[in-house]
């Protein structure tokens, strides 16, 4: 039976990758843990988890169909699977959607807000109420095995015939309505998905789909618990498969061709060949296969063609889902490896209930019987930890817990984002520095430094405990903090106004206290602005008014005077074109009295020839 | 009382006034682009935007508050409304997150706070607080050229339509808006073909909720009708089987 | 060099930290589960709860120890616990950093105290061990892990302590970091599986004593079956 438990591990392993993300989802949002896009809102989650999901549980109302409904008693033994397997499916659909949704503890608004124009709407109330209607088809089940609520039981028992028709007529609903939420979008989805019958191909397709999952659950239980394939009633599907797949063909070609967009199928653009490839792999192939007697009743082409059903299906609701507006939008969608783990998660943990289920209850004839949970085997023992594992249920509950927390761990470890990385410390504003030993800083080695007074820099910063906010523990690679990250408000590279200059011996050399004036926090706002020096360089009826010395954008390199400019000096559309351009209003060259002064080491811009036009021009020596 | 706004893309500048006072108004935050986002202007920060096209075209990107907007047909806990004087307005408190609007959006206008544990729809709002008490819109207020100007619907489609006889091959004979998808409250005229503001050049005329109505309104007849397909379909072989039963005995 | 930090303090902490919240929360609930198995089998279900929670209260503060048996090994042991978890907990520097990912941070140890801590967290540490040595009866019930875990534990706090304290070069000073933040992991990673997981264990180890002592009905048949010896003569 290690089958089974290796199954059981594996599966661990991934629901414990999923719980990482899932973690990391809910304490940092959607940004980190998915690659969606304000172009494309809905990603894997939702054409895989729920779309495909839900449409992966349409076993149940079929099977139920057939058997209550059509009488065919044949295949009574597989009901119990498949109702299970439906209410583990919208199950895992709900908790899937928990993931997807931005504000999921406000999923219960659904019922109390109503918008029934939304097809989003429908399929929520009809998922919310089949759920219910599953659960009370199922319920019976587990409830036989004690008699305390045999009563129970047999009241539910009575009301089966009106569970399995309300189970139908809302399936019938739900399944077609999720074709009607993209219905909306004829200008995203391709035209070769998007039609306006789109809610009877979900609804024929998931027919079919119910048919393929319920042959290949029992094809992969079967195999898992070592027991013999059912395979007549598989052929039996199959058979019934090869009717509604027919018709699907039918009416999904018929639609194309009336609606005149067969040549789009073989125009050669990638959305042809995957349209191709999912009529091949969802319909065509396994048509094929079990149109054949021989295929049908073999057991390769049974497992083969229900899962090519089942796999090019939930494609479709893939590509419908939002694969095949990529073109539209025009945007790059990958899922990322967590968006994955989720959808993995979702369906493991669904397998791990399902598999626990049929081995406690009897939703087969014959319960599997685990031969390692006989009380005579012998105790195992974990070699690492030197721990005694006991009998093999507790060993195998200790084996999974390991996997689960292993790979939980491993999921954090490499969830990608800088969000989930320390940020350092908070950030501390810096007052004005006082004496004390001074460091010379040159940090982008240009020749302007800094005297940075240590001393006072670690008195401010709440003294022992102060380090650490510059030095080595806030940062990755044992950097210093930059000045800049605490003192925001510095001057920087992209000034107009060049501080360095100013300050410093081979500039204008001026001190400190001749701009900023004393017992105020040396900052760009507190200090004299630059006509109080430079009186002679801003020519007479100027419309600068200088505010700040900043020019972080083309706004602030144009003084903050778009309006200015535009509305006043030239309001001709015509003679706009020139005033983009700083040399519309300065010289481009630096005035040669200050050449001569300062020479070569001069930089940045000394635009100080301002001709604008409708002035007086400003003459030298003014 | 429906109120709008027309936008005359000759008459922008590209100045950005808008942008500016629309995020001051709101204190929206620095926009911080998903690296692999293509960008569109537009973000959860960022509720309008101005689009530059070849040959100095600056075209003002916004929520286009469609008449019969896709966006509140398709919000299932109806969070979304559009309101008598022409703004399409969210409710964050009724929302779930679920993103149909989103996907919905022909123009693909609401965005999302992705980086945000507690996520809400972004869009503009028209400034309805302001419409409501008579006042204009922050960014028509704050336009110079007066590219951009807000009125009685009616109004400005007559106007522009005025414009475009006034200066004949000034601009293209269309005013954006008027039936594109039943109308929007959000007009433009230009001398360039605006159909990349959505997803497809050509939107047509037909408002998008008329795409799903059909399937909506055949949600009842499919219920019952599959509810009496499948009792039928029960009863008659129930009775097949009663008959074969009864002959069975005879024999 | 850096970027094997910059991976050390990144991905390879987050791997072992949870490993170690995860890791002790899971040997709790399988205790717990265990203990819940073992109540359901025995017929005697009384336990006599207050003795039980006394016992388990003297464990958690081992203030008579001290005056009872051994009171240097004791005090030592004591003193040596509460640098341990002191120490690493409220420290400025890893509140700090703890602050940058997940918003909140507590209260900081003086940096003083941290220091003394540290020390005496390192000297009791060697104190033990030369005591496990010196000791017979102690050696004799040795094994390797005991010898082993108070060097172990030393390492990170003698790093941290150089890195907080002393003027080492920059290279010397990665290298200490380095070997701070390595061994932490290591020893992360390792708590829940060895006997240091004693710190979930042992508050549990008077309930699952007591209720060890009432065995099932049958008990004998399953220890001879377990051991592979059904039917031998007991």
């Amino acid at each position: 039976m290690n089958r089974v438990q290796n199954t059981k591990l594996v599966l661990w392993l991934i629901a414990g990758f999923a719980a990482a993300v899932g973690i990391t989802r809910f304490v940092f949002g959607l940004g980190v843990t998915t690659n969606l896009t304000d172009a494309t809102p809905w990603g894997l989650w939702i054409g895989f988890d729920v779309m495909g999901g839900v449409a992966l549980a349409s076993g149940g109302f079929v099977l139920t169909a057939i058997v209550y409904i059509m009488k065919r008693e044949k295949y009574h033994g597989l009901v119990r699977p498949a109702v299970l397997t439906a209410f583990l499916g919208y199950i895992a659909v709900v908790l899937g959607l928990l993931f997807d949704l931005g504000l999921p503890w406000n999923i219960w608004h659904m019922m109390i807000y109503w918008n029934p124009h939304s097809p989003l709407f429908e399929v929520g109330w009809c998922v919310m109420l089949y759920t219910t209607v599953l659960l009370l088809e199922f319920s019976p089940v587990p409830l036989e095995s004690t008699s305390r609520y045999a009563r129970v039981r047999t009241f539910l028992l009575k009301f089966r015939f009106p569970f399995v028709m309300l189970g139908i007529m809302l399936s019938t609903l739900h399944q077609s309505s999720l074709g009607s939420l993209f219905l909306i979008m004829p200008f995203k989805l391709h035209p070769l998905w998007y039609s306006n019958i789109l809610p009877i191909h979900f609804f024929l397709s998931a027919i079919a789909l119910g048919l393929m999952m319920v042959s290949l659950e029992s094809l992969v239980s079967h195999w898992l618990y070592r027991r013999k394939a059912a395979t007549h009633l598989v052929a039996g599907l199959g058979k019934a498969a090869v009717w509604v797949l027919s018709v699907y063909l039918v009416v999904k070609l018929l639609d194309i061709a009336i609606s005149g967009k067969f040549g789009l199928i073989f125009d050669g653009s990638w959305e042809s060949f995957l349209f191709i490839a999912e009529l091949l792999i969802s319909i065509i192939i396994p048509l094929l296969i079990f149109a054949v007697p021989k295929s049908r009743n073999s057991l390769a082409g049974q497992g083969i063609g229900s899962f090519m059903v089942v796999f090019g299906l939930v494609f479709n609701r893939i590509n419908v889902g939002g694969l095949t507006m990529l073109r539209a939008t025009g945007d790059v969608y990958i899922p990322s490896w967590t968006e994955f783990a989720i959808s993995a998660g979702v369906v493991s943990t669904a397998a791990l209930v399902f598999l626990f289920a049929v081995e406690k209850f009897n939703i087969w004839e014959k319960r599997p019987i685990d031969p390692q949970t006989l009380p005579d085997t012998m105790p195992s023992f974990d070699r690492a930890s030197e721990v005694w594992l006991g009998v093999p249920a507790v060993a195998a509950r200790t084996k999974y817990s390991l996997a689960f927390i292993l790979s939980l761990s491993i999921g954090f470890a490499i969830m990608p984002g800088s969000k989930i990385q320390s940020q350092g410390v908070a950030e501390v504003t810096a007052q004005k520095a006082r004496g004390g030993d001074v460091l010379f800083i040159d940090g982008n080695r240009d020749g302007y430094g800094v005297m940075f007074k240590h001393t006072d820099h670690t008195k401010r910063l709440e003294n022992a405990q102060s380090c650490v906010k510059c030095h080595h523990m806030n940062k990755p690679l044992d950097q210093q903090s930059g000045c800049y990250e605490c003192h925001r408000d510095m001057y920087s590279s992209s000034d107009v106004f060049n501080h360095d200059w100013h300050s410093d011996y081979s500039g204008s050399n001026i001190a400190c206290g001749q701009c900023h004036s004393a017992g105020e926090e040396r900052r760009a706002e507190s200090a004299k602005k630059c006509d109080a020096c430079h009186t002679d360089l801003i020519p007479e009826g100027t419309l600068i008014e200088v505010k700040s010395n900043m020019a972080s954008s083309y706004t602030d390199a144009m003084h903050s005077m778009c309006l200015d400019c535009h509305t006043q000096k030239a309001p001709e559309v015509a003679e706009r074109i020139n005033l983009t351009l700083c040399t519309t209003c300065h010289e481009a060259a630096p005035p040669d009295y200050l050449k001569s002064e300062v020479g070569e080491s001069l930089r940045g811009p000394y635009f100080n020839h301002v001709v604008i036009p409708g002035l007086p021009e400003r003459t030298e020596g003014d | 009382m429906s109120k709008a706004i027309l936008t005359d893309i000759t008459k922008c500048i590209g100045c950005l006034e808008c942008v500016k006072v629309c995020k001051n108004t709101y204190g929206l935050e620095y926009d911080v682009p998903r690296t692999w986002q293509k960008n569109d202007g537009l973000s959860a920060q960022n509720w309008t935007a101005v689009l530059q096209k070849p040959g100095k075209k600056y075209i003002r990107k916004q929520c286009r508050h469609c008449l019969e907007p896709a966006c509140v047909t398709v919000c299932p806990v109806g969070a979304l409304h559009k309101t008598a004087e022409g703004a399409v307005m969210y409710d964050s408190d009724k929302c779930l997150g679920c993103r149909y609007c989103m996907m919905a959006c022909p123009y693909g206008i609401p965005r999302y706070d992705w980086d945000k544990p507690v996520p809400y729809i972004r869009k503009c709002i028209m400034c309805y607080p302001k419409i409501k008490n008579g006042e204009q819109p922050a960014c028509t207020a704050a336009c110079p050229t007066e590219a951009t100007i807000f009125g009685e619907r009616d109004a400005l489609i007559a106007e522009a339509h005025k414009r475009i006889k006034e200066t004949p091959g000034k601009y293209i004979d269309k005013v954006w808006g008027e039936h594109e998808i039943g109308g929007t409250s959000v007009l433009y005229l230009s001398d360039i073909d605006l159909g990349f503001l959505s997803y497809q050049p050509h939107l047509g005329n037909t408002p998008l909720p008329n795409r799903t109505e059909p399937a909506m309104k055949a949600v009842p007849i499919a219920f019952a009708g599959m509810g009496g397909l499948m009792y039928g379909l029960n009863w008659i072989i129930r009775r097949r089987m009663d008959k074969q039963g009864k002959k069975e005995n005879e024999e | 060099m850096d970027a094997l930090l910059d991976f050390a303090r990144g991905p390879l902490f987050r791997f072992s930290f949870a490993i170690l919240v995860l890791g002790l929360l899971r040997i709790l609930i399988l205790d717990i589960w265990g203990i819940i198995e073992a109540l359901r089998k025995t017929d005697d279900k009384k336990i006599p709860w207050k003795l039980v929670s006394i016992r388990t209260l003297e464990w958690f503060v081992p203030v008579r120890k001290v005056f009872s048996n051994r009171p240097i090994y004791s005090s030592l042991s004591i003193l040596f616990h509460v640098g341990l978890l002191l120490v690493p907990i409220f420290l400025y520097a890893h509140i700090s950093l703890w602050k940058g990912t997940v918003g909140f941070g507590w209260p900081a140890l003086p940096k003083l105290w941290a220091d003394i801590l540290t020390l005496l967290a390192i000297g009791t540490a060697l104190a033990l061990f030369t005591g496990r040595i010196i000791s017979k009866t102690s050696s004799f019930l040795s094994r390797k892990q005991d010898y082993l875990w108070p060097l172990i534990l030393v390492i990170p706090f003698l790093t941290g302590f150089i890195c907080a304290n002393a003027g080492v070069s920059p290279v010397l000073y990665r290298i200490c970091m380095l070997t701070h933040i390595l061994s932490a992991e290591i020893i992360f990673v390792l708590i829940p599986f060895t006997k240091i997981a004693h710190c979930i264990i042992m508050p549990l180890s008077q309930l699952v004593a007591t209720i060890a002592w009432k065995f099932p009905p049958e008990t004998d048949e399953a220890v001879c079956t377990t051991l592979n010896k059904k039917g031998a003569p007991v």
